[in-house]
């Protein structure tokens, strides 16, 4: 299938090698830390488009399975909207449930993307380099499925264009004042920021999959690469772009999560009228954010076998951030729960008691468990080198973030000013279909993706290799980093 | 001036590369006649050319005031156009105002950004181009524009500082 | 044509009115006239025990019963909640297509066909006193018959909630302005109102010091329900000294 073996064989004579001139046991020990040197860029270009192509049985039972799901969570909503919203499990007073609970996980989830791929690049850390289009995948896939959230939960979703803004046939506009509003409008801004943001720095890696394929991936990256050739200034503007892109998508990602808490912070129900609720909101996405993409790229580099590039020293470092942000995560939950504790208000403590020790605390100490417990054991790097155990503590951690906002929605409407007014929720098959539905989805796209993207940036590692040397420090040789870029 | 050709040699090492058009230069071919192409982002300047100025800037900050011109109008603007009292507060408020400003002004600075590299860099231009497939494997090409009495110098340059392939280049589709 | 003269001048509001309510909790009994006076004459529908038992019912007013002390020596309290039209209502803001907003006449107005059922305003009532429509509304026959021509039936997906009977203020208002008589105080009767037989709930003017309302709102024994909120709502309740209900 791919032509570039014939002509890579007869290509590059080998060059020589910086690491050549070490001994032995020194050379294995740095390369590691020089990032594929012993590889040279056409065995990089192999080394990731061949997995590509690489689809066993396995593979179509997956996205066989993923698709059944999807289709059926597609049936539900069908149902739903026939019906009305009332075969999902909402009521009063719980008007919002699974849905946006849901919705809540998928905006933090999308937080990763931009964390690794533009705070790290501002910040120039190299460890990001492999990562980074896995994690602006994960970005723009979460992002689809939280979208869909806000069209699932309306009453009416045919009228769903009456929240775009321009005038009706009496010349109304929507109200801007409304967070609905600011939070449709943010996460269409950082949809098309984070997708952009992907496909720019796709560009050059399209170039280099056009060079190297056949038929039908030969057109579509032909197409997507938009005729690049890798000029000088093709490269300065790229890279000028993606620093500008770095630098606005920041404020964007911040904002993103912070209106989704504003949505909840702006009413008068009590605990969730709270000013901490933003940076909360904010710290908890990029934690588990971050505990998601150690999971998935756990999963890809066993599935695609891509040892080569995703290294522990990769896992080991995304493990520390995890860890910070979960110590972040858990000074923020205990900032807001003291003052609600201490401000004594009959609904909070209520609601709190609920928690503790009411009919919420099997769900509450669960949370916990998941959310704290990973902390603790990710300090050790023998935890965050070992795939299974990384494994592990990523999908606790979610699991935790989930049912932290399935408390925070639901658990906390459950309960109001009024005793007469206070309720219960049950999801339905309704739900739990959509739910699920938008797993899938997330899953299917991201293994199409995989499929059909390199799915590691190839011209990113290879300019992270240009950076790197050893330098002689008395009797050690150690690598160092040159400061371009 | 005689009739021009279109030269293209391909180099392993950045080196090398950078050596030879420098030499090239001493041959006194203008620097907008030399090309390269790489598959690895160098250094600005690293193989001895000068970097042009850009209008990304002026595009991006451009966009950036038509976004927030956009948000002005809708947060501002159109609860004139129809006012409805809500919540007791004032037709115009500032938070929220705030909030839908900023975020337009982002979407738009974001969506020019993305425009306007595009439209820096020429793309989407999919007719046929000097190109080398090599390039994406780790070779730098170099390509030159010269008059045919030139063309054997070059070649002696290029060979003198390991260049291969070198040869008249074609367009190819891209 | 006094019609035309109406429709031209377009709207019989006057911002010297401020709707109000006076519900005297020491004479409600908990009878639940008004919550079926209301059904019947804004067309709500009826949900049915198990969706009503699972927090769906639709009630624009409805009697929250507290209990009061413990037994032998308890007591039940009744309490009429509906929306309380408050003049500084979280639920307005929230929305993002203006299906709720703030009349002239300090009315906390639901537009049924702008609604599109984000549920935000539900979510962000204090009260909870909006309901939403689960599904397409059902009428078992015979209360298909007695629908009220005069007030929509609401389709599924939408909020909704109690309006005043903001039909019959305009056809008093539209009655008066056609017979070029001042509006005079008690003659709107929202079907709440009309229905309680101890009269304990009086609709008015609470702009007009002389309405009944206003006399009754200034009452030492009036309190305004989660006053501490701050969202100002046009519903006094008036509680005084023992009552055994």
């Amino acid at each position: 299938m791919s032509e570039a073996i014939p002509l890579a064989g007869k290509g590059p004579a080998p060059e020589k090698s910086r690491t050549d001139s070490l001994p032995a046991s020194l050379s294995n020990e740095y390369q590691d830390r020089l990032l594929l040197e012993a590889m040279k860029d056409w065995e990089i270009n192999q080394a990731v488009l061949e997995p590509m192509s690489r689809t066993g049985p396995w593979f179509w039972v997956i996205v066989a399975v993923l698709a059944a799901i999807v289709a059926w969570g597609l049936y539900a909503w069908g149902y739903q909207i026939y019906w009305g919203f009332g075969v999902a499990g909402i009521n009063r007073p719980v008007y919002w449930g699974f849905y946006i609970a849901t919705f809540i996980f998928w905006v933090g989830i999308s937080h990763a993307g931009t964390m690794i791929s533009a705070v790290l690049r501002i910040f120039k850390v190299d460890w990001r380099r492999p990562i980074t289009r896995g994690a602006e995948a994960m970005t723009a896939f979460a992002l689809m499925m939280a979208g869909l959230f806000p069209l699932i939960h309306l009453g009416r979703v045919w009228k769903f264009y009456w929240m775009i803004p321009y005038p009706n046939n009496r010349f109304m506009w929507p109200n801007f004042q409304s967070p609905l509003m600011w939070d449709m409008i943010a996460i269409f801004t950082y949809l098309i920021g984070s997708s952009l943001y992907l496909y720019l720095a796709m560009i050059p890696d399209m170039a280099m999959a056009r060079d190297n394929t056949v038929r039908w991936r030969y057109k579509l990256y032909r197409l997507m690469a938009l005729g690049w050739r890798g000029t000088e200034a093709e490269w300065h503007k790229l890279h000028r772009a993606l620093n500008i892109f770095s630098i606005i998508i920041i404020p964007v990602f911040l904002s993103v999560h912070s209106i989704v808490s504003w949505d909840f912070a702006v009413t008068l129900q009590p605990r969730w009228h709270s000013t901490i609720f933003a940076p909360y909101f904010v710290i908890g996405a990029i934690y588990s954010g971050l505990a998601a993409l150690a999971a998935i790229l756990v999963l890809v580099r066993w599935g695609m076998k891509l040892q080569n590039f995703l290294r522990m020293e990769h896992f080991n470092a995304l493990g520390k951030v995890v860890m910070v942000a979960g110590l972040g995560w858990l000074y923020f939950w205990f900032a807001g729960l003291i003052v609600e504790w201490y401000g004594n208000e009959p609904v909070v403590m209520e609601l709190l008691h609920e928690e503790f020790i009411g009919s919420l605390a099997p769900l509450f100490y669960l949370q916990m468990t998941c959310n704290v417990l990973p902390i603790f054991f990710l300090m050790f790097k023998k935890v965050r080198t070992t795939p299974v155990l990384l494994l592990t503590f990523a999908i606790m951690i979610n699991i935790g973030m989930f049912i932290e906002r399935v408390l925070i929605v639901i658990g906390d409407l459950q309960r109001n000013y009024l005793p007469f007014n206070w309720g219960t929720y049950r999801p339905t098959w309704v739900e739990i279909s959509i739910v699920a539905m938008t797993f899938a989805g997330f899953s299917l796209l991201y293994i199409l993706f995989s499929r059909i993207f390199p799915y590691v940036p190839v011209w990113e590692i290879k300019e992270g290799r240009l950076r790197y040397t050893l330098r002689r420090i008395g009797r050690l040789l150690i690598p160092t980093a040159a400061e371009i870029e | 001036m005689g009739k021009t050709v279109m030269l293209m040699g391909l180099f392993h090492e950045s080196t090398d590369t950078a050596d030879a058009i420098d030499r090239l230069y001493e041959m006194k071919i203008p620097e907008e006649d030399i090309l390269v192409m790489t598959g690895v982002p160098y250094p600005e300047q690293a193989l001895g050319r000068h970097s042009e100025w850009q209008r990304m800037p002026v595009i991006v900050l451009v966009g950036a005031l038509t976004g927030f011109l956009l948000g002005v109008f809708l947060a501002v603007g159109t609860p004139t156009l129809y006012p409805l009292t809500v919540g007791g507060r004032p037709i115009i408020t500032g938070p929220p105002a705030a909030v839908i400003i900023f975020v337009f002004t982002m979407m738009a600075t974001i969506v020019s950004t993305f425009l306007g590299v595009l439209w820096e860099m020429g793309f989407p231009s999919f007719e046929n181009k000097y190109y080398h497939r090599l390039v994406t494997s780790g070779h730098l090409a170099v390509l030159v524009e010269c008059l045919e009495s030139q063309v054997d110098d070059i070649h002696t340059i290029m060979e003198a500082h390991n260049g291969h392939h070198i040869q008249s280049a074609e367009r190819m589709a891209l | 044509m006094k019609e035309e003269k109406l429709f031209a001048e377009n709207s019989p509001i006057s911002s010297n009115r401020r709707w109000g309510m006076v519900i005297d909790l020491d004479r409600c009994t908990g009878c639940q006239a008004c919550v079926v006076a209301c059904h019947a004459e804004n067309n709500v529908p009826v949900v049915g025990e198990a969706e009503a038992a699972y927090g769906r019912w639709m009630h624009w007013i409805h009697i929250e019963r507290y209990w009061e002390g413990e037994y032998p020596n308890i007591k039940a309290r009744f309490m009429p909640v509906l929306c309380q039209q408050c003049d500084e209502a979280p639920c307005e803001p929230v929305c993002p297509v203006f299906a709720t907003y703030h009349t002239d006449e300090g009315l906390n107005a639901q537009i049924y066909n702008r609604c599109i059922g984000t549920r935000y305003c539900g979510s962000a009532c204090p009260y909870k006193v909006r309901t939403f429509n689960w599904f397409d509304p059902e009428f078992p026959e015979p209360l298909k018959e007695q629908l009220n021509p005069n007030v929509t039936v609401r389709t599924r997906g939408i909020m909704e909630k109690c309006t005043f009977c903001i039909q019959r203020i305009r056809q008093v208002e539209e009655g008066a302005k056609m017979a070029d008589r001042v509006l005079e105080d008690g003659e709107i009767q929202p079907a709440c109102a009309q229905s309680c037989p101890p009269g304990a709930i009086v609709f008015g003017n609470l702009e007009d010091e002389d309405s009944l309302a206003s006399k009754l709102a200034s009452s030492r024994r009036s309190f305004r329900l989660l006053d501490e909120l701050g969202t100002g709502p046009a519903v006094i309740y008036l509680k005084g000294g023992e009552t055994n209900v």
